[in-house]
């Protein structure tokens, strides 16, 4: 009477390795075949870049020019004065990542950050003696500022004014301020180089910040005369590359200035070409964001009583902003890039330096000259920072809810 | 009611000229037209004072001088002896030539790339993921040097041992050239046809589209029109082909000793060189001589080779390859190895005796180098090869030399032994001489029709013949499209994953093929959000050609500075490029206009 139940059959996997392959690379006969074409193609190259960074390439030349990349001229015995200024900047970006908590994008940013110069920091007491302490101490300042942040959160509330300080001071520092002196001595800006100057000229994006939103705001505005201004300014920039401007900037501002050729340093004008170029594409930015706010909100801030100065800078601006940050993350990355077109006014930047070291005579000793190594190093420096800067954007666009509706 | 309405009428319509709106805004617009008009003029003062006194050109007039610029690129012809603003225009037209070929490439390679990032598989999505975030984060002006620096300058081998792809392309560190297809002198009587065929596919396209149109119904426009356009060219061509004689009047003049010639055509004006006309040069025999090399090529050391002009198998009858001196490398060991026939060699001593070439054998043990300055003989008998002619009319040929028979040659120098090579006080015998060991060269110049394809030479040590793009384009070109290419592809994938899932699964159940849901449903679907950002790109691209200084390559705004940097005419340059990169965006933005409005959903 009572007969066995027939076993079931064995439940199908869903999950394990096995099932991940089959789902996500053998689904279909025609994925299965495309799967084993890429990957041949992938393998081929992987195996081939391997071969050539661990086994081919020479190394030296780029090890062996280290301080060029990083500072170029800048002298050896006051290296102390970039490494302060990046020992307040790892500090003030604990302060603010300590505060803001683990997980945040500035503390994902710091630990990046930290993580470099972490590396750095190894690198300088076992190889570089002149810059065996200050690395170091780079990377305790940014621990320091870190905990300080976690401690005092509330400092955070000074800390705009702290970045202001920072920038200034820091591009005093850099240049030097009391002249003859030693440890303060004034070191002329041709001298400066290297990722050192790429990261000053960077610096431009701050002071098209406030220019890029007078033209956004110009050319949003009612009056003719001032629209038509800003929005030739901003289309006539916009028209044109940067390098072209570069160019432009290094060839006329003496002479729109009327000043000496030689009396105007080429890192003014390529920052001055840096500066209105940014603050062209800023304004466009910051005019999608006006568009954006609906305009029920300047209607109800001037029902409540609030003139259109205090409509513009309380109500419309901080929303405007807020939508376009990643946005500015995005010319900030581009910018980035960027920089390295000064060449054309004869800077000495970071990419220009990877030219310099591959002619340099030991260079052309290695059979086959040393570019690729040399490239490929400032590729992978480049990318670093251009990348940590996008990644920092998608989490700001995913927090700020932009674009999801 | 009333009395009050008055009563409050006085307070609201005088307001103060100072506090009212209206005379405010006026006002504020005209301090700042003041003030930007007073710095304007402060700053042009300061210009025009630094002008005279540095005695710089502030206008035009320099355009009309002599250049004196080499361009090694020029899409039209173009010498150093041109003006300057000749110049200019062909750096535009070689900014047009970037633009223009890299928009479509990026175009093709940024929509694989997008439909990449979405792929099912894994691998697949990881490949154009790595692909978007590497190039989208590397400065552009690092990925032009990287390609043109470190990868094309050194890597292709030398243009003495080109590698040769599928179709006929040669390319080497001096570029690519192609086998390359131009109008004849023949190319006239085709013309009118072409322009009839041109306009009866409009009046086909007008009319099917009007047919479709009045019977209300869907169908396919385009295969009217061009299969009108097809009938009519290709029934045009055929005519025009029947008459493919050699005109009378035309002619080929040749100096087989020195390896060139030109086609010309007999005027009352004198002899007209004229271009892309075939011609057939057949050497009975003939040699050629050249000494081996120990060489650096990208990053190896190739020792012991020698290298001929390229000659290919079939163009003689045979090659035969001997040492120069037979005895010197017979006691040496010497032996030849064909890396490629018969134009590329490698000398080697047969060390271990298996009668074979292998690896180490070309390297002298005793020095660590190669066989350095060993003298080759390529004789070659029989040799026929079809030229077209350039653009200005010009045929070239390998170096032949006349061969040299041994035997022949020692008894000459026992019968006349002053006579050769030298002018003699009588000069009569010494012209004798030399016409004797000229070489000789049978040439025809053949029939051709309206078109005629051009093949690819290296005769000396450049190429000839076919379409050319130096290794400098070709960086450029790389870069540009590679880095647009990332972008366009991000936006591309934005694009699909912007189009509703409903659209995908209505499609689907529908009926219609994955293939069909993406090409008739969602591509077009995210094309409307695509293409604006995407024309955007495209003008990105263009402007970034400007970085073309760092390949070597002249366009635009590289000639414009060495324009710029010759006359120190500052000001008037400046004007033409922001002139110049304006018109091309006005370019762009007309069509992305327009783009927008087509684009744009009509709505009830």
């Amino acid at each position: 009477m009572y007969g066995m139940i027939e076993p079931r059959p064995a439940p199908v996997p869903t999950r394990g390795p096995l099932v991940w392959l089959r789902r996500n690379l053998f689904s279909s006969p025609f994925n299965a075949v495309l799967t084993v074409l890429t990957g041949v193609v992938a393998a081929f190259v992987i195996y081939n870049f391997a071969l050539f960074v661990f086994v081919d390439a020479s190394w030296g030349q780029v090890w062996a020019n280290m301080k060029l990349f990083g500072v170029y001229r800048y002298p050896f015995d006051l290296l102390w004065r970039p490494l302060t200024i990046a020992a307040v900047m790892m500090g003030l970006l604990g302060v603010m990542s300590g505060a803001s908590g683990r997980g945040s994008i500035v503390a994902n940013a710091f630990f990046a950050f930290m993580g470099l110069v972490g590396v750095l920091s190894v690198l300088a007491i076992l190889f570089w003696p002149s810059v065996r302490l200050l690395w170091p101490l780079v990377f305790v300042a940014g621990v320091l500022g870190y905990l300080l942040g976690r401690a005092r959160p509330r400092l955070v509330r000074y800390l705009t004014w702290a970045w202001v300080v920072w920038l200034f001071g820091g591009l005093l520092l850099l240049y030097g301020f009391v002249p003859g002196s030693g440890l303060l001595r004034v070191v002329p800006s041709r001298d400066w180089g290297g990722f050192l100057l790429t990261l000053v000229l960077f610096t431009g994006i701050v002071p098209s910040f406030p220019i890029g939103i007078a033209l956004a705001l110009g050319r949003a505005s009612k009056m003719p005369a001032i629209k038509y201004f800003c929005i030739g300014f901003i289309e006539v920039v916009r028209g044109a590359p940067l390098i072209m401007w570069l160019f432009i900037a290094s060839l006329l501002l003496p002479l729109i200035l009327d000043m000496d050729a030689n009396s105007l340093p080429a890192i003014m004008r390529a920052y001055v070409a840096i500066t209105l170029f940014s603050a062209a594409y800023m304004a466009e930015n910051v005019r999608g964001g006006l568009q954006a706010v609906p305009r029920g909100q300047a209607e109800a801030a001037r029902a409540l009583g609030l003139s259109g100065w205090q409509t513009t800078y309380l109500i419309v601006l901080p929303q405007a902003l807020r939508a376009v940050i990643p946005a500015i993350v995005g010319q900030a990355i581009g910018l980035f890039k960027d920089t390295s077109l000064v060449f054309i006014v004869g800077l000495v930047d970071f990419f220009k330096v990877a030219d310099i070291v591959s002619v340099q005579p030991q260079s052309l000793l290695v059979t086959g000259g040393v570019k690729l190594e040399v490239f490929l190093f400032i590729a992978v420096i480049y990318f670093f920072f251009a990348y940590r800067m996008s990644v920092a954007s998608r989490q700001l666009e995913r927090e700020l809810g932009v674009g999801v509706r | 009611m009333a009395t009050r309405v008055t009563a409050m009428a006085p307070t609201e319509t005088r307001i103060p000229f100072w506090r009212n709106v209206k005379t405010l805004t006026v006002l504020a617009q005209i301090v700042f037209v003041l003030l930007i008009v007073a710095a304007i003029g402060v700053l042009v003062n300061n210009v025009t004072t630094a002008l005279t006194r540095s005695n710089l050109p502030a206008d035009f007039s320099f355009l009309t001088e002599r250049a004196g610029i080499p361009i090694a690129e020029t899409p039209l012809p173009y010498t150093p002896r041109d003006s300057y603003a000749r110049a200019i225009f062909i750096g535009f037209l070689n900014t047009l030539k970037v633009a223009i070929v890299g928009v479509v490439l990026a175009s093709l390679i940024g929509v694989l790339v997008g439909v990449m990032r979405l792929s099912a598989n894994w691998l697949v999505r990881s490949i154009a993921t790595v692909y978007v975030e590497l190039l989208r984060n590397i400065p552009l002006a690092v990925q032009i040097v990287f390609w043109y620096a470190a990868i094309l300058l050194p890597f292709p081998p030398r243009i003495t041992n080109p590698v040769a792809l599928p179709g006929g392309l040669l390319l080497s560190n001096i570029g690519l050239a192609t086998p390359w297809v131009y109008p004849t002198y023949r190319f006239g009587a085709w013309a009118p046809w072409l322009v009839g065929a041109l306009l009866l596919a409009v009046a086909a396209g007008i009319w099917r589209k009007r047919s479709l149109d009045r019977r209300d119904v869907v169908g396919r426009v385009w295969p009217y029109p061009l299969l009108a356009f097809v009938v009519i060219a290709g029934v045009g061509y055929a005519v025009a082909s029947m008459d493919r004689s050699v005109p009378a009047d035309m002619g080929f003049d040749f100096e087989a000793g020195r390896g060139r010639g030109v086609v010309y055509r007999q005027t009352d004006a004198g002899r007209q060189p004229v271009s892309y006309v075939p011609v057939r040069v057949s050497i009975e025999s003939a040699q050629l001589t050249e000494t081996s090399q120990n060489l650096v090529e990208g990053r190896d050391r190739v020792n012991s080779t020698v290298r001929f002009p390229l000659l290919r198998p079939h163009e003689a009858e045979s090659y035969e390859m001997a040492f120069a001196d037979p005895e010197a490398a017979e006691a040496a060991g010497y032996r030849l190895h064909f890396d490629s026939f018969p134009s590329v060699a490698t000398i080697y001593v047969d060390r271990n005796g298996d009668g074979e070439f292998d690896r180490g054998e070309e390297v002298d043990p005793e020095t660590g180098r190669g066989y350095n300055g060993v003298g080759v003989v390529l004789t070659v008998t029989g040799f026929e090869r079809v030229i077209v002619s350039g653009r200005d009319g010009q045929v070239t040929t390998p170096l032949f030399k006349v061969p040299v028979d041994d035997e022949a040659e020692e008894e000459a120098e026992q019968a006349a032994p002053a006579a050769r090579g030298r002018f003699s006080a009588f000069g009569q015998g010494a012209t004798e001489s030399t016409t004797t060991s000229e070489l000789e060269a049978q040439t025809e110049v053949l029939g051709v029709g309206p078109l005629v394809v051009s093949g690819v030479n290296i005769p000396v040590s450049n190429y000839d013949g076919g379409a050319r793009f130096t290794v400098n384009y070709l960086a450029l070109l790389l870069a540009l499209v590679i880095y647009t290419s990332a972008f366009i592809g991000e936006i591309v994938r934005g694009g699909i994953q912007a189009v509703s899932r409903g659209q995908t699964e209505a499609a689907n159940a529908l009926g219609l093929s994955s293939y069909q849901t993406f090409s008739l449903v969602v591509f077009p679907q995210a094309l409307r959000i695509v293409l604006p950002p995407v024309i955007s790109q495209y003008l990105n691209l263009t402007k970034n050609s400007s970085l073309a200084t760092l390949a070597g390559y002249a366009e635009l705004f590289v000639i414009a500075s060495v324009v710029s940097n010759q006359t120190g005419a500052a000001i008037p340059i400046a004007l033409l490029l922001v002139g110049s990169y304006l018109a091309i965006s006005l370019a762009f933005s007309v069509v992305l206009n327009n783009v927008n409005a087509r684009l744009a959903l009509v709505e009830r």
